[in-house]
C-alpha cells in the first residue's frame, strides 16, 4: 500500500488505519469556528442560512473528492503534487505559501481559543503563558508523530460527543416555527451565505499532507467523505438548534452562539455548563493546532530535507510571538477574516490544482508517445 | 530505557585457580566444612552446612559411603541414590555447585577431580491466599517465593506440551533465575524475542523481587504507569498466556509480570471472568469510574470553589458555602493539606505491623477527620470528597496502578489552580498525549482505545459472554488467533426444533 512515488516512503509502523481519515478530517475541520459561526451565516441569508450549510457541505465532498484525484494521480502529498505540476522552483514557491498558510490556521485558531477564555472564563488570563503551555503540549504531540496527533484527533472526537447531546436543553425552551418559511431567500443571499458557511469547513484540505500516512488509501477515501459529512451534520444542527432558540435579531448580537447556547444547560448538581463546556473544548482544539503545525513544519522538511523538530521550534516560536502581539478584539476579528479569505482562495485553488493536473497528464502523455 | 550498557568486566575476575585456592577462600565463612571421611571409604567432603539438607546427608549419602568401601569417583556415582550426580574437574563449577548447595566428594584433600551430589535445602512458604489480589470466587492460590513451585503452579492449570519455559540468570551478583513462559504457537514470536533480550542486556548486581525487572526492561522507564502487568494470581498468568502473552517469573519474588499490556488490563479483575458477563461489565465500569472520579474529584472542587462557583446550583451552592464559611485557607491549601493528611496515613498503614495499622485508621479516619471539620480547617463537604476519592482509590485490582493513581491527582490539583478547568483539561492531555506514546513490550499501551481496535473493545472496558469472545485480543499479536468458531456459536436453534 506503499506509495513510493512521490520519491519519499513511510514507514508501517508510523501509519495510520484508514478509518482514522474520518476522525482526521472531521477534527480539523471543527474548531473554535464553530463556537460563533451562527452569527456570520445568517447575516445573509437569515433563518435559510442551514440551506448554505448544506450547499456548502457538498462543495466541500467535491473538493475532497478531488483532493483524492490529485494525490492518487500524482502520488504521494501536496509536495509531489506541486513538484508535478508546477516543477521544482514555482512549486517549492507554491508549497512555502501552503506552510505559512497551515501555520495561519493554527494561528488562529490558538489565538480564539485564548480569546474564547478570556472572554468567557479568565478576563485576566495570561496570553503569554497560556500560550506557551499550549504550544509545549502541542510540541509533545507532535514530536509523536501524525499517530499520536491522530489518538488526539479521534478522543476529541469522542469528548465532543456528550457536548452535542447538550444540543437538546436550548430545543426544548426554543421555538420551532421560527424555521418557517421554509425558503424565502433569494439564491444569491443563500449562495453568498454558503460561502460563508465554507469557511466553516475549511481544515480537510489538511489531507493532502497527511494522505501518504494512510494505510490503506483507496479505503479510506470513503472514511474521509464521512469525516465531511459528519462535519456538516453537527453544523446543520447547531445552526438549526441556534435558529430555533434565538430570534433572527436576537442572533446578530451573539457573538459566541453555542457557548451562549451552553448557558441553558442545567443539572441539579451543575448549571452554567459553557464552563465545562470550553474546558472540554480543550480537547477539540489541541489537534487542530497540533495538525496545522505538523503540516506547516512538515513541508519545509520536505523541501529541503532538514529536521522536523527544528522548523517545529521556529514556528512555535513564531506562533507565541504572534499570538501576543494580537491583543485587542478588534485584530483577532481581522485575524479571523484575514484567514477566513485566505481559505476561501486556497479552497478555489484546489479545482485550479486538479485542472491543471489533467492538462499537464494529457501535455505528458502526449509528449511520451 | 531498558538498554543496560553492557561491559565485558567481571565483578571477581577469574584468575587461574585452582580447587585449593577456592576451597582455601570458601573456608574462611564458618559455615563451610571440609572433613576427610573415615570407615569403609576414604574421600575428603566438602559442603556449606547452612544449605545442605541434613535428611539427604545423613539418611543417603553417608550411610552410601560408609557402608561400601568405594575407591573411585565413578564407583560412588553409582552407589548414591541421588539425582543430578556430576563428576568433573571444572573450578568454576565447584564454586558455583557448592554455593547452590551441592556436597561435593573429593578422593583426595584439594583433589581436582570431584564428584557434586545435589542436597540444597527445599525451604519455602507454603502455597497461600492471595492477598493483594484476593477474590472471593475463583482459585484461591497464589504465588510464592519459590521458582519451581511457581512454575509448577502454572504447568498444573496448563497441562500443554506447547508451554516454553526458558531460563536465564540475571544479577552479577545475585545470579537471580528468571524464567519466560509463552505458549508456543500462540504467543508471537517477536514479543518472546523481544523479552529475552531485554532480559538478556540486564546488567545490574541484584535482582531482589520481580519490580526491579519490571523497571528495568521497561520501555520507558521515565514514565508513572507500570508497563508491566505484575500479578500474584496463577490463574490470571494461565489466562494471560492462553491470550498469548509471554509471562515472567523471578525466583525469590511472589508476583509474576506478563507482557504486552494494555493500560485497560490494569483495571480488570480476575473476578471480572468469574462472574456473570453483565455484573462483570458493570462493576467494571464502576471501578473505571471510580478511578476518574478518584483523579478528577478534588481538582474539580478546587477548580469550581476557585473560579467558576457559578457552576453550583443556589441550593448546592449554600451548602458548600455554610460549610466553608470559617475556612481560613483557600481551596487549594484545603485540598493539598487533606490529600496529604491521607497519604500519611496510607503510608504509615502500608508500613506499620496489621495490628497497629488498624489503630491508625481508627486514628486517621474518624479522629482526625472529625478534630479538622471541627477546628475548622477544613470544609465537610471537602473531607466526604477526599475520603471518597480515597476509598475509589483502592477499587484498582492491580496494586501497582493504585499507586499512580495515588500520585496523579497532585498535576491535576495543580493545573486546577491555575487555569480552572482549562488547566485540568490540559493536564489530561498531557496524560493523554503521554499513554498513546507509551509502548508495553513494543505494543501500544493505549490500546484498544488508540489504535482503536473493536475487536478488542469486547474484553476492555465491558466483559462480553464467552460465547462473543472467539478471537484472542490482537494486542498480542497472537499467532493463533482463534479460540473458536465464531459461526457455529451463533447458530441458533429455531423455535420447536
Amino acid at each position: 500500500m506503499n506509495d513510493t512515488k512521490g520519491g519519499f516512503h513511510v514507514p508501517e509502523n508510523l501509519m495510520v488505519t484508514s478509518t482514522m481519515a474520518f476522525f482526521l478530517v472531521h477534527s480539523m475541520q471543527v474548531g473554535v469556528g464553530i463556537l460563533g459561526f451562527e452569527k456570520y451565516i445568517a447575516e445573509d441569508a437569515g433563518y435559510n442560512a442551514w440551506i448554505s450549510i448544506l450547499v456548502a457541505g457538498l462543495a466541500i465532498h467535491l473538493l475532497l473528492w478531488m483532493i483524492y484525484r490529485l494525490l492518487q494521480g500524482c502520488g504521494g502529498d501536496l509536495v509531489s503534487v506541486h513538484n508535478f505540476i508546477f516543477g521544482k522552483y514555482l512549486g517549492g514557491l507554491m508549497n512555502l505559501v501552503f506552510s505559512v498558510y497551515f501555520l495561519l490556521l493554527s494561528l488562529t485558531v490558538l489565538r480564539t481559543f485564548v480569546e474564547v477564555i478570556q472572554v468567557w472564563v479568565f478576563p485576566q488570563l495570561n496570553t503569554w503563558l497560556f500560550a506557551l503551555v499550549y504550544l509545549l503540549l502541542a510540541y509533545y504531540f507532535i514530536e509523536g508523530g501524525l499517530r499520536v496527533i491522530t489518538g488526539m484527533c479521534l478522543l476529541s472526537v469522542i469528548l465532543g460527543l456528550p457536548l452535542l447531546l447538550f444540543k437538546f436543553f436550548p430545543l426544548q425552551i426554543g421555538d420551532v416555527n421560527n424555521l418557517y418559511p421554509m425558503i424565502d431567500a433569494s439564491v444569491t443571499d443563500i449562495l453568498s451565505s454558503a460561502k460563508v458557511s465554507t469557511l466553516s469547513f475549511l481544515g480537510f484540505e489538511l489531507l493532502l499532507m497527511f494522505y501518504p500516512f494512510i494505510k490503506d488509501q483507496k479505503a479510506s477515501k470513503k472514511w474521509a467523505h464521512f469525516g465531511a459529512f459528519y462535519t456538516t451534520m453537527i453544523y446543520l444542527i447547531s445552526a438549526l438548534v441556534a435558529f430555533i432558540y434565538y430570534s433572527e435579531e436576537q442572533l446578530q448580537h451573539v457573538t459566541w452562539g453555542t457557548i451562549s447556547l451552553w448557558k441553558i444547560v442545567d443539572f441539579p448538581f451543575l448549571q452554567r455548563f459553557e464552563y465545562m463546556g470550553i474546558g472540554l473544548w480543550a480537547y477539540v482544539v489541541l489537534p487542530n493546532i497540533c495538525l496545522g503545525l505538523w503540516a506547516a513544519s512538515r513541508i519545509p522538511k520536505r523541501m529541503f530535507k532538514i529536521k522536523q523538530k527544528y522548523v517545529l521550534w521556529l514556528y512555535l516560536i513564531i506562533l507565541l510571538i504572534a499570538s501576543n502581539l494580537i491583543d485587542d478584539r478588534r485584530m483577532i476579528d481581522a485575524l479571523n477574516t484575514f484567514t477566513n479569505q485566505a481559505g476561501f482562495y486556497f479552497l478555489l485553488y484546489i479545482p485550479v490544482l486538479y485542472i491543471m493536473m489533467l492538462i499537464m497528464k494529457k501535455v505528458r502523455y502526449r509528449h511520451g508517445n | 530505557m531498558w538498554k543496560w550498557k553492557k561491559d565485558k568486566g567481571n565483578e571477581f575476575p577469574e584468575q587461574n585457580e585452582t580447587v585449593k585456592d577456592v576451597t582455601k577462600s570458601l573456608e574462611q565463612s564458618k559455615d563451610f566444612m571440609v572433613y576427610p571421611l573415615e570407615g569403609g571409604t576414604k574421600c575428603f567432603l566438602s559442603y556449606f552446612e547452612t544449605m545442605v539438607e541434613p535428611k539427604v546427608l545423613n539418611e543417603i549419602i553417608l550411610p552410601a559411603l560408609k557402608q561400601n568401601a568405594l575407591h573411585s569417583l565413578e564407583e560412588m556415582k553409582d552407589v548414591i541414590p541421588v539425582e543430578g550426580l556430576a563428576i568433573t574437574n571444572d573450578v568454576d563449577l565447584f564454586r558455583q555447585r557448592v554455593m547452590q548447595g551441592h556436597v561435593i566428594l573429593q578422593m583426595k584433600e584439594y583433589d581436582k577431580k570431584f564428584l557434586t551430589i545435589p542436597a540444597v535445602i527445599a525451604e519455602h512458604r507454603k502455597v497461600s491466599i492471595p492477598e493483594v489480589e484476593f477474590s472471593v470466587v475463583g482459585p484461591k492460590e497464589a504465588f510464592v517465593e519459590s521458582l519451581d513451585t511457581n512454575i509448577n503452579l502454572v504447568r498444573k492449570r496448563l497441562t500443554l506440551p506447547q508451554l516454553t519455559v526458558k531460563e536465564l540468570n540475571i544479577g552479577k551478583m545475585t545470579k537471580t533465575r528468571v524464567a519466560i513462559l509463552y505458549v508456543d504457537g500462540v504467543a508471537n514470536q517477536e514479543n518472546v524475542n523481544t523479552v529475552m533480550q531485554r532480559l538478556k542486556d540486564i546488567e545490574y548486581d541484584q535482582i531482589n523481587d520481580s519490580s526491579y525487572i519490571t523497571q528495568m526492561i521497561a520501555d520507558n522507564s521515565n514514565s508513572p504507569f507500570p508497563q508491566l502487568l505484575d500479578t500474584e494470581r496463577p490463574d490470571r498468568v494461565t489466562g494471560s498466556l492462553v491470550e498469548g502473552k509471554v509471562a515472567i517469573l523471578v525466583d525469590g519474588s511472589p508476583h509474576a509480570l506478563t507482557c504486552p499490556t494494555t493500560v485497560v488490563e490494569f483495571f480488570s479483575a480476575s473476578d471480572d471472568y468469574f462472574l456473570p458477563w453483565h455484573l462483570a461489565s458493570g462493576f467494571r465500569l464502576i471501578r473505571l469510574f471510580a478511578v476518574i472520579f478518584s483523579v478528577l474529584s478534588t481538582p474539580l472542587y478546587v477548580a469550581i470553589l476557585s473560579y467558576h462557583h457559578e457552576m453550583i446550583p443556589e441550593d448546592l451552592l449554600a451548602t458548600i458555602v455554610t460549610s466553608r464559611a470559617d475556612i481560613p485557607f483557600p481551596p487549594i491549601l484545603e485540598v493539598i493539606i487533606l490529600e496529604l493528611t491521607i497519604e500519611l496515613l496510607r503510608e504509615a498503614g502500608a508500613r506499620l505491623p496489621t495490628k497497629v495499622g488498624q489503630t491508625i485508621g481508627i486514628v486517621g479516619g474518624i479522629v482526625i477527620g472529625t478534630a479538622a471539620v471541627e477546628a475548622g480547617l477544613t470544609s465537610n463537604v471537602l473531607l466526604i470528597i477526599v475520603a471518597l476519592a480515597a476509598l475509589a482509590s483502592f477499587t484498582t485490582p492491580v496494586y501497582q496502578i493504585g499507586n499512580t493513581i495515588r500520585l496523579l491527582r497532585f498535576p491535576f490539583l495543580l493545573g486546577a489552580q491555575m487555569w480552572g478547568v482549562v488547566g485540568i483539561s490540559i493536564v489530561m492531555s498531557f496524560f493523554i498525549a503521554h499513554l498513546i506514546k507509551l509502548q508495553s513490550i513494543g505494543r501500544p499501551f493505549f490500546a484498544p482505545i488508540y489504535p482503536l481496535r473493536f475487536h478488542d473493545l469486547k474484553d476492555a472496558f465491558i466483559r462480553l459472554p464467552f460465547n462473543k469472545q472467539s478471537m484472542r485480543p490482537i494486542q498480542t499479536r497472537p499467532v493463533d488467533s482463534s479460540r473458536f468458531n465464531q459461526k457455529r456459536a451463533n447458530e441458533k436453534r429455531d423455535v420447536d426444533e
